[in-house]
């Protein structure tokens, strides 16, 4: 080859370089992130999958599941092949200090030792009442960020990671240890605005310690640790029927934390 | 004040001493290598204007670093690495933060910065031939960034007709280090393709109750892996074309179905031509994309949320005067694209261009004079600078100089210092300053060096005073009273450093050699334009460090050599003010004293005939254990064992 024509080839991958490369190459190597609210749950959705965007520090998100049966096979009478996308029903945690009560509700400052030996070491700072949390008049279970409640019911944590996986029916549950929700005041976090001096801000009020167990936050390490417990988790409401959830997802499309993606199975 | 006034006064007196002390010179230190950096032109070590510490070779393979910021830390006093937010790596460099110095390879800038330095694991030290650091203000030659100084490492170029080196080192937390690096070389074309992965594995540390200021409990490790090829083309005599690629790839663990994902794509093509004897063109074309993403194993989705993309075009002509001097003249085109999700718009970018003269005038035997003047000129907020330097070097004796300089430093804004709006989880939101000026330095230095026989002793002083230097400001609550905490990047009203660093060396012919590196450093605590003193952004370097190093060399069969190796270093305590609380600045500062520490390296390197090299090591040898694990306490939780193994395929046959 002749230097003309390596000057030319030098030449020309230089313009072509200069040209295209001044927003960057390689774009295809990454996956799209820009997705709507209406998109994601699209994307999420399909039969037996729910999508909620539970990162509000402020907010609980409610779902009926009897609705959610009810609506789908309704749905499914008119078309076979659609899915159904749940409208989670969002309610503010009460942040405004009210007149004393008889009730424990209200924010309960903790310091947790987030610099050092981690949440596990804590004290409690301070404490003001509030109203009680807001509710629909049908639920069956709320979700905050990686806590969750129920509405009296009890859940039972099993070893399956798959729901098709789940022995057929109910039965093979009833003699198993179901938890109820149980009084906290120190896992809901709500008031953040003081975490770098380790303050946070819980909402008191009664969550399931074994449902609230398929989104793990530990710290340390700092930043805090997300880890997902995948095991389907088996839901007795409190009107003797059974449910199946597990959290498949707990990330948006642009890696929203808490953003959960969660499988089902109404009624077992 | 005082004491930094008096600190100048004693290193300056350290210094005429030294060069009073001075006698004839015999060197075997490498004072005849040539180096590029001080004046962009080649010239020997020993008679380059501007005190440059050159790293060589051997002394890369003597500490079996990993990448620059293991190789700096064995070898530079002054030099501390220490953890920013989020565990990315903060470097300071005598009292200059990463941000100031300049980090090139072989002359390219390099694009892209995990909050605010660059991404160091990318400067592996496979390939390099050799590493010139230039301290002081360079801004005169490089532009912004070089306020502080200049670091550029320069790889390896050819060499036998082919070669191939294979490597590996395993140690402590399943770090595991693979190489190779396999070279062909003709009369007209030159091959080097470089590969290299590094692992280590997360551990956790334990801290002690109580501690001071923040710490970290986990250390995340990373895996990196690196190609780069380089090909050099001589068309004619003079005339040598060389084009480069590389990827970078590096993934770090924080949360484990969510790993963090960093790369790199470079491409470069330059041409140098000797024209005749007196005349050097150097024209080079560089591509640098630096971008990182998120990927999500649950989703399998790899989401990009930044990418620094740098294109850049320079020219550098220099011209020889036969015995009186060298003018170089120069230009830089620079166009700088930024995407980050945290910026207003998702995406930015500027032009940036320059233009520099310099003239080298060999005024006698003894004397001779730098001068060199550089115009800036960034499209954002159309910013302009035009950055003075002038130093001379005097021979007083043939194994003494004397090196005396002033030079002026800048840093033009970032673009994400301009428009960054970063909501921190929810504590407060760092947010960007359009209105941002350029900090500028005013550097003064003066260093002696003194070599005979068996024996180097270098002395060096520097001074700086920095205006306008860019930094997180005093956290403020939202005028808007919604309880928002905003923190934002500001000029700081004044910032000055000042400090004197002593290296003595020796090298007998019975294979023993020693060094001996001390650094004295002190920094004036930062204050806003209303001349409040504020919190450090990063922690302050340290008063005082040291770096020894003790090696013995002998072959004792042809087949058979020993080398045996033991360096440390010493870091003082150093204390910072600090506020008591970030949320509520009422509540004052406190003064948090980090620790000294000190830690040893023992090692052993074996050769086999010409091919093989067995490297032994026992790190942190003393089991040093921080109480705290601060953002600058050393990354070690107690004595490490490293086995290492290195075959020159080409010198097996």
């Amino acid at each position: 080859m002749s230097f003309k024509k390596i000057h030319f080839l030098t030449g020309c991958v230089v313009v072509t370089l200069l040209l295209t490369a001044c927003e960057g190459l390689f774009s295809g190597l990454y996956d799209n992130d820009k997705l709507t609210e209406q998109e994601q749950e699209m994307a999420a959705a399909a039969a037996g999958r729910l999508y909620v965007d539970a990162s509000d520090w402020e907010k609980w998100y409610y779902l009926d599941i009897q609705e959610l049966r009810d609506s789908v096979n309704a749905l499914k009478e008119k078309d076979s092949t659609a899915v159904y996308t749940y409208r989670w029903k969002e309610y503010d945690i009460p942040m405004e200090r009210t007149e004393a009560s008889d009730t424990p509700t209200g924010i309960y400052t903790y310091w947790y030792d987030v610099f050092g030996a981690g949440i596990s070491v804590n004290e409690r700072r301070d404490f003001y009442p509030t109203i009680e949390q807001p509710m629909p008049e049908r639920w069956s279970i709320a979700v905050h960020r990686n806590n969750v409640r129920t509405n009296g019911a009890s859940v039972y944590e099993t070893g399956y990671t798959s729901i098709a996986d789940l022995p057929g029916g109910k039965d093979a549950f009833t003699d198993c240890t179901f938890i109820e929700d149980q009084w906290s005041e120190k896992d809901v976090w709500v008031v953040q605005d003081q975490m770098l001096s380790g303050l946070i801000g819980n909402q008191g009020i009664k969550i399931n310690p074994v449902l609230s167990q398929w989104l793990l936050v530990s710290i340390p390490p700092m930043p805090p640790q997300f880890t997902l417990n995948n095991h389907v988790f088996i839901l007795r409401l409190n009107d003797g029927t059974y449910a199946a959830l597990q959290l498949e997802n707990y990330l948006n499309s642009a890696g929203k934390k808490c953003c959960l993606t969660i499988n089902y199975k109404y009624p077992l | 004040m005082k004491s930094e006034k008096r600190l100048c006064v004693l290193s300056l007196l350290c210094t005429l001493c030294t060069a009073i002390a001075a006698q004839r010179a015999d060197s075997v230190f490498n004072l005849n290598d040539v180096v590029v950096t001080a004046t962009r032109t080649p010239k020997l070590l020993k008679d380059v204007p501007i005190q440059t510490r050159l790293i060589t070779l051997k002394d890369i393979e003597r500490t079996d670093a990993t990448d620059v910021q293991d190789l700096l830390q064995q070898e530079m006093p002054g030099v501390e690495f220490s953890y920013a937010m989020n565990q990315q790596r903060h470097m300071n460099f005598c009292g200059f933060g990463g941000q100031s110095i300049l980090f090139l390879i072989d002359g390219e800038r390099l694009a892209g910065e995990t909050l605010d330095d660059v991404d160091f694991t990318r400067l592996n030290m496979a390939n390099v031939q050799r590493i010139e650091i230039v301290k002081g203000a360079a801004s005169a030659l490089y532009g912004s960034n070089a306020g502080g100084g200049v670091v550029n490492i320069i790889t390896k170029d050819g060499g036998k007709p082919w070669a191939l080196n294979l490597n590996a080192r395993l140690a402590r937390h399943n770090e595991q280090r693979y190489g190779g690096n396999w070279t062909v070389n003709s009369e007209r074309v030159a091959n080097t393709l470089n590969f290299n992965y590094n692992g280590t594995d997360n551990y956790s540390v334990k801290n002690a109750p109580n501690p001071q200021a923040l710490v970290y409990g986990m250390v995340y490790g990373d895996k990196t892996y690196h190609v780069k090829d380089k090909v050099t083309f001589r068309p004619i005599d003079g005339m040598k074309i060389v084009g480069r690629a590389g990827y970078f790839y590096r993934t770090l663990s924080r949360t484990a179905d969510n790993p963090e994902r960093y790369r790199d794509f470079s491409a470069g093509l330059r041409g140098l031509w000797q024209m005749g004897s007196n005349d050097h063109l150097d024209i080079a074309y560089a591509f640098d994309q630096y971008d990182k993403s998120d990927f999500q194993e649950i989703a399998r989705l790899d989401i990009r949320d930044y990418s620094n993309v740098q294109n850049s075009v320079r020219a550098v002509y220099n011209h020889g005067f036969s015995g009186v001097g060298t003018l170089t003249v120069g230009a830089d085109y620079l166009h700088d694209y930024l995407f980050n999700k945290n910026l207003e718009g998702e995406n930015c970018q500027q032009d940036a261009f320059d233009a520099f003269a310099q003239m080298d005038w060999n005024v006698s035997a003894r004397w001779e004079l730098v001068g060199a003047l550089r115009y800036d000129y960034f499209s954002d907020h159309r910013n302009s600078h035009l950055t003075p330097k002038l130093t001379a070097r005097y021979k007083i004796l043939d194994n003494l100089t004397l090196r005396f300089g002033y030079g002026m430093g800048f840093r033009a804004p970032t673009l994400k210092e301009r428009y960054y709006n970063f909501d921190m989880a929810g504590i407060w939101t760092v947010q960007g300053n359009p209105q941002l000026q350029s900090e500028v330095s005013h550097n003064v230095n003066i260093a002696a060096e003194w070599t005979r026989r068996k024996f180097n002793l270098t002395v060096s002083t520097y001074y700086n005073n920095m205006t306008n230097k860019i930094a997180t400001g005093i956290p403020y609550y939202s005028p808007e009273g919604n309880g928002k905490l905003f923190l934002p990047y500001i000029n700081l009203k004044n910032y000055s450093v000042c400090g004197a660093e002593m290296t003595m060396q020796v090298r007998f012919d019975n294979g023993f050699s020693g060094k001996l590196s001390y650094a004295i450093t002190s920094e004036h605590l930062p204050q806003d334009k209303d001349g409040t003193t504020i919190s450090n952004q990063y922690i302050p370097a340290r008063t005082h460090s040291l770096i020894a190093r003790f090696d013995w060399d002998k072959q004792f069969t042809k087949n058979y050599g020993l080398s045996i190796g033991l360096n440390g270093r010493f870091l003082s305590a150093v204390n910072n003010e600090e506020y008591v609380n970030l949320q509520d600045i009422s509540q004052g500062t406190k003064s948090v004293c980090y620790p000294a520490y000190t830690l040893w390296k023992l090692s052993t390197v074996q050769r086999f005939g010409k091919a093989v090299r067995l490297t032994l090591a026992l790190d942190n040898l003393f089991n040093y254990i921080p109480t705290y694990y601060y953002y600058n306490a050393p990354v070690t939780d107690g004595i490490s064992f490293q086995a290492g193994v290195s075959v020159d395929i080409d010198n097996l046959f």
